[in-house]
């Protein structure tokens, strides 16, 4: 770019602006791209760029965004993370069995939330006591827990689906805050502690490092294992919500809940420029990410692209989108594995 | 140390040896004529009911309907399910196949339908009574075998004719409709589809706003319905579900979106569809009656391992055949809430009472 008599002139002033200008458009890439796709859908279709549509896409981005919360902070770490729809289904059923329901006469309301939420957090919690105790990779503790509270959650089945009526859980899916489902609002909370989480807190920060280089801050003297087992703690607990949340929408636990969000969640994630290998990206890239699958679904289905097409279309602009995204952080002698 | 223990488990194996081959002499000499005749004794009979998993209403039906016939005959009815996991499925059927087979009947749910054939020559070799249900390809005939006793399915595009015809009266005949179908590489959802087709054909005034596919889930189906309904808002006045999880998936799109106006139908008749039929927010759905279905092939396979039944008297149409569906709307909707399962329709001399004809 500058040539070498230039940049031996200016090595002062020059260096400095350089990474904070590489940073700024290394994050401006997935935003663009949604704006991008947006645009377009919007220039295509009428029904698309109405209020009540830009409603739905952000209710339906609800349950994702919050999984998606929950998985970063692993990917942060350069971990992985399958245990969502184990984790999901087993917090989805406890949660349909614990409010008032037609199974049994339980009626603990938020307490049976509560309750669902912390058993999703304990398991999460098995998978990262099973990574850092046993040396097990995450992909295979993480796989396995899923097992587990799937196996949990069809245990908890019995054969007869619980159907929800209590009028609280029922409700969160379906009234309404200055437009939005009170669940969306759960999911804009969840990012936002997500966020103060990761820019303010120790665990956050750790999580990057880790992520980033897990040696140097081993030899530096940081006791690392209690914050991975922290990070799957909270990641769980986000998987745990997020069951509760399919539970009200759908009325109903089912065992099935999280089917699709573990690699949903990744991908979103990885669209939003938090990237697989860690120590990069964080809550608010993954939003975009989430923002930008589920204007894709919503905005093929507006459209009115032929089902039989779609899979295959709503794929190949993921991958344009996620190549264009990372054209600012491409390096010539970058490897990608 | 390592001679000893190298004989010690050179004899330990020989001693297994002779004392499997010992067992193996002794089952074919007694049990091996009597089978040959179709001539069980009815306490010798091991009765299998394999379903993908417990945790689908319908599929769990379907063995309680396996255990109300095994119970009838007095014996108990083994529950195997594999998770929708092909290969576990045929890990399943090998080590019932290893184990004592001469009296062994099963009724299987095949995951798709290149999981029947190897299951088909499973049992023939090993000389087990074999009825299937829902999956088989096209070319593989029942009548080739002597062991697949029976293969039983439901017409597809009849069942998605009968609940769009149901969707047409509902809406009063002439309206905006949608559709949500299900996996669109399986051969139920291009039938039920086509069924519909049919009937779309046969009522002109209703018109086809949309079609989606949300994969046969519930959860799937409640995203996609509130997509369609802020795309063709007041427009739509029935919905077609090519099963009951999507009708109840665009039921909760329905009441979070505030509609009440808008007709659903559904194929499967899972117990949360006949709740919501009698409470009148779903017009019908198509019941297959899983509780049958789960006695009706252990039924079969007893009789002929009874001997009360020949595999040669069974007429080649009742070898694969479309079995009898029923639709279900508010009227009817009494009867299956909690489906009786008669003893008769597992008489010996009344197993194919149901049958709408051969597979064409």
């Amino acid at each position: 770019m500058t040539s070498p008599a230039d940049a031996d002139l200016e090595v002062v002033h020059a260096r400095r602006p350089r990474p904070r200008r590489g940073v700024s458009l290394r994050d401006a890439g997935p935003p663009v791209a949604l704006v991008v796709v947006f645009g377009i859908f919007a220039a295509l279709s009428p029904g698309f760029r109405t209020l009540s549509n830009v409603q739905n896409v952000l209710d339906a981005a609800a349950v994702l965004t919050v999984v998606t919360c929950g998985i970063t902070f692993v990917l942060m770490m350069g971990s992985i993370d399958l245990s969502a729809p184990g984790i999901m289904g087993a917090s989805a059923i406890a949660v349909a069995l614990l409010v008032a329901n037609n199974r049994n006469d339980n009626d603990y309301g938020l307490l049976g939330v509560v309750l669902a939420v912390l058993l999703g957090a304990g398991l999460g919690c098995l998978s990262g006591l099973a990574l850092v105790t046993l040396k097990v990779p995450s992909f295979m503790t993480t796989l396995g827990i899923s097992a587990v509270g799937l196996g949990v959650a069809t245990l908890m089945f019995a054969g007869v689906q619980p159907n929800v009526s209590d009028r609280m859980l029922a409700g969160l899916a379906v009234e309404r805050f200055l437009g939005l489902a009170h669940l969306t609002w759960i999911a804009f909370a969840c990012v936002l502690v997500g966020w103060l989480v990761q820019r303010y807190s120790r665990l956050g920060r750790y999580a990057f490092a880790i992520g980033g280089a897990e040696e140097v801050l081993a030899l530096s003297g940081v006791r690392v294992a209690p914050y991975k087992v922290a990070v799957f703690t909270m990641a769980g607990a986000f998987y745990g919500l997020a069951g509760v949340m399919v539970t009200s929408q759908l009325g109903a636990g089912l065992v099935q809940a999280g089917r699709g969000y573990d690699f949903s969640a990744i991908a979103a994630a990885v669209v939003g420029g938090t990237l697989l290998i860690g120590g990069r990206g964080g809550i608010l890239h993954s939003a975009v990410g989430v923002l930008l699958v589920t204007v894709l679904t919503n905005g093929l289905v507006q459209v009115g692209v032929s089902p039989y097409w779609q899979g295959g279309v709503q794929g190949l602009i993921v991958v344009a989108a996620v190549a264009a995204a990372v054209i600012p952080q491409r390096r010539r002698n970058q490897v990608t594995k | 140390m390592k001679f000893t223990s190298r004989h010690t488990a050179a004899a330990i194996g020989v001693t297994l040896a002779a004392a499997t081959l010992t067992g193996c002499t002794e089952e074919v000499g007694g049990g091996g004529p009597a089978a040959a005749a179709g001539a069980c004794d009815p306490a010798d009979i091991t009765l299998v009911g394999q379903v993908r998993n417990e945790s689908n209403p319908y599929e769990a039906a379907w063995l309680d309907g396996g255990d109300t016939f095994a119970e009838q005959v007095g014996l108990t009815q083994q529950r195997l399910t594999y998770d929708g996991d092909s290969t576990r499925q045929q890990e399943q059927i090998s080590q019932l196949l290893a184990g004592d087979t001469e009296c062994l009947v099963m009724n299987v749910l095949p995951n798709g339908d290149s999981d029947t054939p190897p299951i088909v020559e499973g049992a023939e070799e090993a000389g087990a009574y074999l009825v299937t249900q829902w999956n088989k390809p096209a070319d593989l005939n029942v009548t080739d075998y002597d062991h697949w006793l029976s293969h039983i399915t439901y017409d597809g595009v009849e069942s998605g004719r009968q609940i769009g015809d149901a969707l047409a009266e509902a809406i009063g005949g002439s309206g905006g409709v949608i559709a949500l179908q299900g996996v669109l590489d399986t051969g139920a959802a291009k039938d039920r589809f086509a069924g519909f087709e049919e009937s779309l054909a046969a009522n002109p005034e209703v018109e086809l706003l949309d079609d989606q596919t949300a994969n046969f889930s519930r959860a799937e189906a409640l995203e996609v319905t509130k997509t369609l309904l802020t795309k063709h808002g007041e427009d739509i006045e029935g919905i077609w579900a090519a099963n009951d999880d999507m009708a109840l998936g665009a039921l909760e799109a329905l009441e979070q979106a505030g509609r009440t106006d808008v007709a659903v139908v559904g194929i499967d008749a899972v117990p949360d569809a006949l709740t919501a039929i009698e409470e009148g927010t779903m017009t019908a759905t198509v019941s297959s009656d899983g509780p049958w279905q789960g006695g009706i092939g252990l039924a079969i396979g007893y009789c002929v391992a009874t001997g009360e039944l020949a595999v040669e008297d069974i007429a080649d149409e009742d070898r694969a055949w479309f079995a009898e569906q029923f639709l279900i709307d508010q009227d009817n909707v009494a009867d299956f809430v909690s489906p009786e399962i008669t003893e008769s329709d597992f008489a010996c001399d009344n197993l194919f009472s149901r049958s709408q004809g051969a597979m064409s």
